[in-house]
């Protein structure tokens, strides 16, 4: 289905999402002729038309991109040297099938879905366990989401998902209230691709799609429940009697609605006599919240979190592919609405589709998309060409680096996890929890390198602070010293400068060297001997850290 | 709380247009249009210090004040330096630097929404022509360039936390963004350790510059830029690092300025210009007075007059005052009418914006409004004019000067709108 500008413009969200929905919830869930992958190359390549391409990318590149992506890191020199002499022509598909399986990946993704939904407001124990058991069990997005949105607090392994509303119900000094139009806010952008912040106090002025009512219809959901407290994340919601009352500042006409679910409409208030409100009681005593029989929470839960909710598919397959591909078919990622249309609207409609059809698996969604040429090119232009937009992805789009992106590449770059690893095979992430200066280095690394709160982390904004931080922290700066078993006290062993390039450049960034790079190496290097020397291939890991190329996944 | 910001909507307008212009969110769209033009700003040696009252500081108890009427509140006015001109009492020390300042009474602008303001204002609210302006700072880190100190061009001393703010760019790109220092502090880890020498630093520099080369050939070259800027902006804010050190403050000066916020941070802006900064910022927050509006003026207002009164002072102690402009506003004033919290609301219908320095013609008032402070009497002036105004303070023809955005050439200021002659010499 085409997403018609001229017909669609008009309408209100709804009516929008009905048009959607028809298409969505059935004809576009067809029989997969081919493998997603390949559909995928096919419609970008036919959009891109005569735009020339980037070539593929070499095996390198290719190596460094999807570890970081899919295993929130760089390579090892190992894994490096492993993947470039294999001569199997599938090896690439091979990798991503190993990454999506392997002991990083629900790191990665916990890490991911933790900065894309929690947007750098805090951490809670119970959030990250309910993240990664999700991760671990390649949970549904759905039922993540209904997780999120109607939280269990009997379920030991998903209770932590409530941490997504009590985080946003936190007070934030003396002077700000609890911020619950944030929370409706957050929820519509980041489940649905839509910002009604703006349509709070009256009609968005600039975007036809957003109405008043439906930020009041989602609103009074939340302003109905709050945080319980505890030593777990969880809420607790009052019985809900009435549809809310409103009015727009500009016309004050009083107004009333029932829950409104972006994506799905109106959902009428179920009421009950007084006394038979709950279908399990609530008990202090025990200190049981009780289950209402009709629970916004539940509805919202049910009603955004679904296949037949054509926004939600669609938001979460814009985000991942942002993810891969370094922009959103739709852009902003939460301003979905008729006037925005996606770049590729038959392809956002066949992602969604099929997301759908394979049942919100995201790990089969990374998995096509990782396979598509189009994630596989190389990020460097096609000859002298005129740049071509990133939209139209001939090019490999560069992306960000998160700060747990940048920390964990730094601790393989750098050797640093061979410095303090002894000879377990344990994953990196335990052998940072036990060693305390690493601890020091993820959390400065994180406060570093991260957003503040509340900005989302979609564009590259590298900084002051960041650049100073590289170049004077003590704790940064003892990496590229020489000490027991890391990567300068290798390469001070190493007598031919060739080969400690290629070992310096393969570690730091993933690819062998260059002529120019043997050349400055050698350079460098000249008449230097012991302690000048080994000074000066410190400084080469550093200048290789600090680089542009290290801090992006290009 | 609301939601209603509109920087929300420009970042978004923002990145669509990187978007389609080909890719360049991330810095450096912009250009001027005459590369000659570019060459001369180079050498300007003319600075702007901006003093942001955000929230909106009360007109009626500051610059024009309507003693004995419905509206005017407790406060009393007091003559000044200027014969028959009179300001408000909550501001003494002011009152007697009049004849160096000039204050515009007739400002009437759009915006009275939430704090959407803001942008508009420190955007200059140009037509709108779906691009998101930069802010005052941005813009003229754009149009004018770091001076010859080679400081980043854009500082802003605020409380609260620091960092850089790249959004204020808008369309320009990250680059034009500002540095700001939160709580006046320097960014952290400013000072190389000992264990560097200087030599062993600029040898890992320059490595780094040569690997970043040969990295940015034949990709898209903005993230590399961005990348490289952050460095040497680093590198030249090491060279100042005593502008940090409170130890070198005298204690007459910590005096003078106050050693509440508002004043160690007008105090870090005075050195900040003096070393170079070519746009300097400096904010204090809290003036959204909807409740108590009187005593919140009562606690404020003195520390506006007293740490401004010594910023002008030595302003032109120093011979300053022929290169720095000096703009105190905020996005809009406060209604007439008090509210039932004794407090006053958001007015841009009718307010105040007070400059000294640069290019301004001193002892000027401009403009009257409604005995009951309602509305403009005079011709109303709107953020537009003031941009016009302050460019050409500066040494920038508005009228002419264009930024270009992608191929598309964009005015500086409101093209329906010009200078206002009688500020200026």
């Amino acid at each position: 289905m085409v997403w018609s500008r001229s017909s669609l413009m008009r309408q209100p969200l709804v009516l929008l999402v009905a048009c959607l929905a028809a298409a969505d919830g059935s004809n576009l869930v067809q029989a997969a002729e081919a493998p997603l992958h390949q559909v995928i190359d096919r419609l970008v390549e036919s959009r891109a038309g005569k735009q020339p391409l980037a070539a593929m990318s070499d095996d390198a590149e290719f190596l460094r991109r999807v570890m970081l992506d899919l295993a929130g890191r760089i390579p090892t020199v190992a894994e490096a040297r492993r993947f470039l002499g294999e001569t199997a022509a599938d090896k690439r598909f091979t990798l991503i099938d190993s990454l999506l399986s392997g002991d990083d990946y629900p790191r990665r993704m916990q890490e991911l879905f933790h900065v894309m939904l929690m947007e750098r407001r805090g951490e809670h124990a119970e959030w990250t366990k309910f993240l990664r058991y999700a991760f671990n069990q390649n949970l549904p997005w759905d039922r993540v989401a209904r997780a999120m949105l109607s939280p269990d607090a009997t379920d030991e392994n998903l209770r932590g998902a409530a941490y997504f509303l009590t985080a946003r119900l936190t007070k934030e000094g003396a002077m700000a209230p609890v911020d619950v139009p944030g929370l409706t806010r957050d929820v519509g952008r980041l489940m649905a691709g839509v910002d009604f912040g703006c349509a709070q106090c009256h009609d968005h002025v600039s975007i036809e799609d957003y109405k008043q009512v439906d930020f009041q219809g989602l609103h009074m959901i939340f302003e109905n429940m709050q945080s319980r407290g505890g030593e777990f994340p969880a809420v607790t919601e009052k019985v809900m009697t009435k549809p809310r009352e409103f009015k727009s500042v500009f016309t004050r006409d009083p107004r009333t609605t029932p829950l409104r679910i972006p994506g799905a409409g109106d959902v009428s208030i179920r009421t009950f006599p007084k006394g038979e409100e709950y279908s399990v009681a609530p008990d202090r005593k025990a200190k049981r919240t009780g289950v209402l029989k009709f629970s916004p929470l539940r509805e919202l839960a049910g009603g955004l979190a679904t296949g037949k909710n054509p926004l939600f598919a669609r938001n979460i397959v814009n985000r991942l592919w942002f993810v891969m591909m370094g922009r959103g078919l739709v852009e902003p990622l939460d301003l979905f609405h008729s006037a925005n249309p996606p770049t590729h609207p038959e392809l956002l409609d066949r992602l969604a589709g099929e997301f759908v059809s394979h049942k919100f698996d995201i790990k089969w969604l990374l998995g096509q998309l990782a396979r598509t040429r189009c994630y596989q090119r190389s990020s460097r232009l096609p000859g002298d060409q005129p740049l071509s937009p990133r939209s139209s992805y001939t090019v490999a789009n560069q992306k960000r680096l998160s700060a747990e992106q940048l920390f964990w590449s730094t601790l393989v770059a750098t050797g640093e996890i061979d410095r303090v690893k002894p000879a377990t095979d344990d994953t990196l992430e335990k052998v940072v929890a036990r060693t305390e200066s690493l601890v020091e280095l993820q959390k400065q690394f994180l406060k570093t390198f991260s957003n503040p709160p509340k900005e989302p982390e979609v564009d590259f904004a590298p900084t002051v602070k960041g650049a100073l931080y590289l170049m004077h922290d003590q704790a940064v700066l003892d990496l590229v010293k020489p000490r027991p078993g890391n990567l300068v006290t290798k390469l001070a062993a190493e007598p031919d400068t060739g080969k400690l390039s290629e070992a310096l450049f393969l570690a730091v960034v993933s690819r062998g060297p260059t002529t120019a790079d043997v050349q400055v190496v050698a350079k460098l290097l000249e008449n230097k001997t012991g302690a000048a020397r080994i000074e000066a291939i410190g400084q080469l890991a550093w200048a290789l850290l600090a680089s542009t190329e290290f801090c992006l996944n290009h | 709380m609301n939601h209603c910001r509109s920087w929300e909507h420009g970042w978004s307008r923002r990145r669509m247009l990187g978007a389609m212009a080909g890719g360049a969110g991330v810095a450096g769209l912009g250009g001027i249009l005459q590369p000659a033009a570019a060459e001369e700003m180079a050498r300007n040696d003319k600075q702007i210090l901006l003093i942001w009252l955000d929230g909106g500081m009360s007109q009626l108890e500051s610059w024009d004040p309507k003693p004995n009427t419905p509206f005017g509140g407790p406060f009393r006015s007091i003559p000044t330096a200027l014969p028959g001109i009179h300001v408000s009492e909550l501001m003494p020390k002011l009152s007697r630097q009049m004849k160096r300042l000039a204050v515009v009474r007739s400002m009437k602008t759009e915006d009275a929404n939430h704090s959407s303001g803001v942008p508009k204002i420190l955007r200059g609210q140009p037509r709108n022509r779906g691009v998101t302006y930069p802010y005052l700072g941005s813009a003229v880190a754009k149009l004018m360039g770091p001076t010859e100190s080679g400081l980043p061009p854009y500082v802003w001393v605020k409380p609260g936390n620091g960092g850089f703010i790249a959004k204020h760019a808008g369309f320009l790109g990250a680059k034009y963004g500002a540095l700001a220092l939160g709580d006046g502090k320097p960014p952290a880890n400013l000072v190389r350790p000992d264990s560097i020498s200087s030599a062993a630093d600029a040898a890992r520099q320059e490595l780094r510059r040569k690997f970043n080369r040969q990295f940015a050939d034949r990709r898209r070259a903005n993230f590399n830029e961005a990348n490289s800027y952050v460095y040497d902006v680093a590198g030249t804010l090491m060279k100042h690092v005593e502008l940090f050190d409170e130890a070198k403050l005298s204690e007459k000066d910590r005096r003078r300025y106050g050693t509440h916020d508002l004043g160690r941070h007008a105090l870090l802006a005075r050195r900040l210009i003096e070393a170079g900064v070519r746009f300097v910022q400096v904010t204090s927050y809290g003036w959204d007075t909807h409740g108590d509006n009187f005593n919140s003026h009562a606690s404020r207002m003195p520390k506006v007059d007293q740490s401004v009164t010594a910023l002008i002072e030595d302003l032109y102690d120093r011979g300053l005052d022929e290169r720095v402009l000096v703009v105190m506003m905020a996005e809009f004033g406060r209604t007439p009418r008090i509210n039932g919290s004794v407090g006053r609301d958001h007015w841009p219908n009718a307010w105040s914006v007070a400059m000294a320095g640069c290019g301004i013609r001193p002892g000027t008032v401009v403009g009257e409004t409604l005995p009951d402070g309602t509305d403009v009497k005079t011709t109303p002036y709107d953020i537009g004019h003031m941009f016009h105004t302050w460019f050409s303070a500066v040494g920038l023809d508005s009228a002419e000067a264009e930024y270009m955005n992608g191929t598309q050439p964009l005015p500086i200021a409101h093209d329906d709108m010009h200078k206002v002659d009688e500020l200026l010499i």
